[in-house]
């Protein structure tokens, strides 16, 4: 940490981390009432409904302010000169947590959009909008400035930009249910393989000029063609997502064909990844960030890559759509493309906030959470994966009533229960050791 | 690779891809109208869809493929079970589910709200969405009807069928009239005794209804037609 103003990181980085483990409870619960019977007066004051629209919106919250506590994190060292409004930051931060805190109990009493993953009641959407208003500004000003731009700062002001136009079209009522899902996707599907791509490909980025020393003309070439490529397949690519809703049948075309080649930036990004880190020529350190990044690379691919490709193509979208097959792909590539983008990320820059010498601090902790996180949600989309073909099976292939097609589920989803216990456990000791960072012993390396 | 070309492939993969969606996008917006037949589409429609955003229902169940996935697929809702059983599911939900392992909660709906819910998924019904979901597909239904009507020479319920012209009013697989509900679906919601006595007596089991009687009909081919409707659903009962 070289900038004073790189501090307001701090906050946002544990409020997102306490915000992910309460998302993994309202998690458990949801997978719970799967294989459980829920009483009917449970049911009446706490719907299914409720549960999962504050294990979504907790993920949106958690991952958005990681991503804007890197951005402070990093802003400040690309343009080399302190935020332009520090204190903006932090009221920024009040302001979003506040929103978050507020549509939360608000979906408790039934005050919500009633779109899922856009529940935030209209009001509120103002404030969010404020609060990103604010956030854009504060980076804006401080790159401009600074008068210095590079390629990382500007597919991370890109990827901002984008991210906050885009939440306007989730704002409106939609008259036309067609219509609605239409521009849903332009939030949902454009944030993720759009906007939230620039964004950690640019974290990315700065993360491996930082350690490993690999020239960044060199680490620059790479960021344009895979952000070229994301986007040449992600953006026409929104057609997976319009097969079925009344749109014309040629996004039949363009969805199968565009999102066919939507892993071959995914695998683009491990080779570069492998690549940084064979030829930095400095020893790596610390272990345990690399291990994040690469097992980031990995599960992205699994994740986004294999799990998305196996059920995008029309023909078998056709059958797969709208069950637990999608789940299982949403589940493993939110976890390897952006949870694990912002927990590598809060290694790379907590030890530093905290002036641990060298950036080096006692790895075993977060080694544990690391494979015990990451396998546990493998695990748990592998069975999601076997309910969803239980259920394509059985409901759309079959025919079968789809309440015929839940029950051979319930046993997948007490699987998926175990395994989310694993998953809050790992993530609890990465939450616990990221907060809690101890210096590396004195005999392993130099100051 | 130089800088040159590697930010020539940003600017054009981008553009190309950007290009090609918004312009899509424009044709797409034309098309709606006529793909989810928004002439039909009218403020108790509009009403509906606003009860059922209040309500957070998509958050259980999906529609249109998207949403929760706790919950039954709401796109064909109307043309599965009908507006009674969607009126049954919203009025007591905790007796329609009481021996399910699956509840839905008990949200005190208001006449007006279940009338209008019912309006907007039968517009929702009639969107034009490449046949989803496949199990309640048009062709579905279609190779189940063929089926029966290649027999239909050999099948007494088949003749009386034709000869009683109950297609004049009630749909079957490509045919018939829709004046009445599609004979698919009542054989999925109704068993053949029930359906016997409605071609007796239809005001006593239906006040109200347009059917009319057939009590020129013995009781024993009352009795057959409604076995061969009973036998035309494509899915077995709804439990």
């Amino acid at each position: 940490m070289t900038y004073q103003s790189q501090r307001v990181a701090y906050p946002y980085f544990v409020v997102a981390l306490l915000l992910f483990v309460a998302q993994l409870l309202l998690g458990l619960f949801l997978a719970f009432s799967y294989f459980f019977t829920v009483p009917q007066a449970i049911v009446d004051v706490f719907p299914f409904a409720t549960a999962r629209a504050i294990h979504t919106n907790l993920l949106v919250l958690w991952m958005l302010l990681g991503f804007m506590g890197a951005t402070f994190y990093m802003v400040p060292e690309e343009t080399g000169r302190e935020l332009a409004w520090p204190r903006l930051a932090i009221f920024q931060l009040v302001l979003l947590v506040g929103t978050g805190v507020a549509a939360i109990v608000g979906f408790l009493f039934g005050w919500t959009q009633g779109r899922p993953l856009l529940e935030i009641p209209r009001p509120l959407d103002l404030l969010v909008v404020a609060g990103a208003l604010m956030f854009l500004a504060n980076v804006a000003a401080t790159m401009w400035k600074a008068r210095r731009f590079t390629a990382t700062q500007g597919s991370l002001l890109a990827g901002l930009l984008f991210l906050a136009l885009l939440y306007l079209f989730g704002i409106p009522f939609y008259r036309n249910l067609a219509t609605d899902w239409y521009y849903w996707w332009w939030v949902i599907h454009l944030w993720v393989e759009g906007a939230w791509e620039l964004v950690t490909a640019a974290l990315v980025a700065f993360m491996l000029i930082q350690l490993t020393g690999v020239d960044r003309r060199v680490v620059e070439r790479w960021l344009y063609v895979e952000l070229g490529l994301f986007l040449f397949t992600g953006i026409a690519g929104t057609g997976h997502h319009y097969y079925w809703l009344g749109a014309p049948r040629y996004w039949l075309w363009i969805g199968g064909v565009f999102s066919a080649l939507e892993p071959i930036p995914i695998v683009l990004m491990l080779v570069d990844t492998f690549r940084a880190e064979r030829v930095g020529g400095r020893k790596l350190e610390p272990r345990l960030t690399w291990t994040f990044m690469i097992g980031m690379a990995v599960l992205h691919l699994v994740g986004a890559g294999v799990f998305g490709l196996a059920h995008t193509l029309p023909q078998i979208n056709y059958y797969t759509h709208g069950s637990q097959v999608t789940v299982a792909h949403g589940h493993l590539a939110f976890f390897g493309a952006y949870a694990l983008v912002n927990l590598t990320f809060f290694y790379f820059a907590m030890p530093r906030l905290k002036g641990l010498p060298g950036g080096r601090f006692t790895e075993r902790r977060g080694q544990f959470g690391f494979w015990t996180a990451s396998l546990a949600v493998l695990g748990m989309s592998l069975a999601f994966a076997v309910a969803g073909v239980l259920q394509s099976y059985l409901e759309r292939v079959r025919g079968e009533p789809y309440i015929v097609s839940q029950g051979p589920i319930r046993f997948w989803m007490a699987v998926v229960f175990a395994h989310g216990l694993l998953v809050l456990l790992g993530v609890s000791v990465i939450a616990w050791d990221l907060l809690t960072l101890k210096p590396a012993p004195a005999e392993s390396g130099p100051a | 690779m130089t800088e040159g070309q590697s930010k020539a492939v940003f600017w054009i993969g981008t553009l190309t891809s950007a290009a090609l969606f918004l312009g899509l996008t424009y044709d797409t917006q034309r098309e709606f109208d006529r793909l989810t037949h928004a002439d039909a589409l009218d403020e108790q429609v509009v009403a509906g869809k606003r009860a059922f955003e209040a309500r957070n229902c998509n958050d259980c169940h999906t529609i249109l493929g998207f949403g929760g996935y706790y919950a039954p697929d709401l796109t064909r809702a109307y043309v599965r079970i009908g507006a009674d059983g969607i009126r049954r599911r919203l009025e007591h939900p905790e007796q329609a589910f009481r021996d399910s392992y699956r509840k839905m909660p008990q949200q005190r709906l208001g006449e007006a709200e279940i009338a209008d819910l019912v309006h907007f998924l039968r517009w929702v019904d009639g969107i034009e969405n490449n046949d989803w979901p496949p199990q309640d597909s048009q062709r579905r239904w279609k190779r189940s009807t063929e089926r029966l009507l290649a027999g239909g020479l050999l099948s007494p319920g088949a003749a009386l069928l034709k000869q009683e012209s109950c297609l004049g009013c009630h749909a079957l697989g490509d045919g018939g009239e829709r004046v009445g509900p599609r004979l698919e679906w009542i054989g999925g919601k109704r068993d053949a005794a029930w359906i016997a006595g409605l071609l007796q007596e239809p005001e006593r089991l239906q006040p109200g209804t347009p059917m009319p009687a057939f009590g020129h009909l013995s009781e024993a081919q009352r009795r057959t037609i409604g076995e061969t409707v009973v036998s035309l659903a494509a899915q077995g009962r709804m439990p």
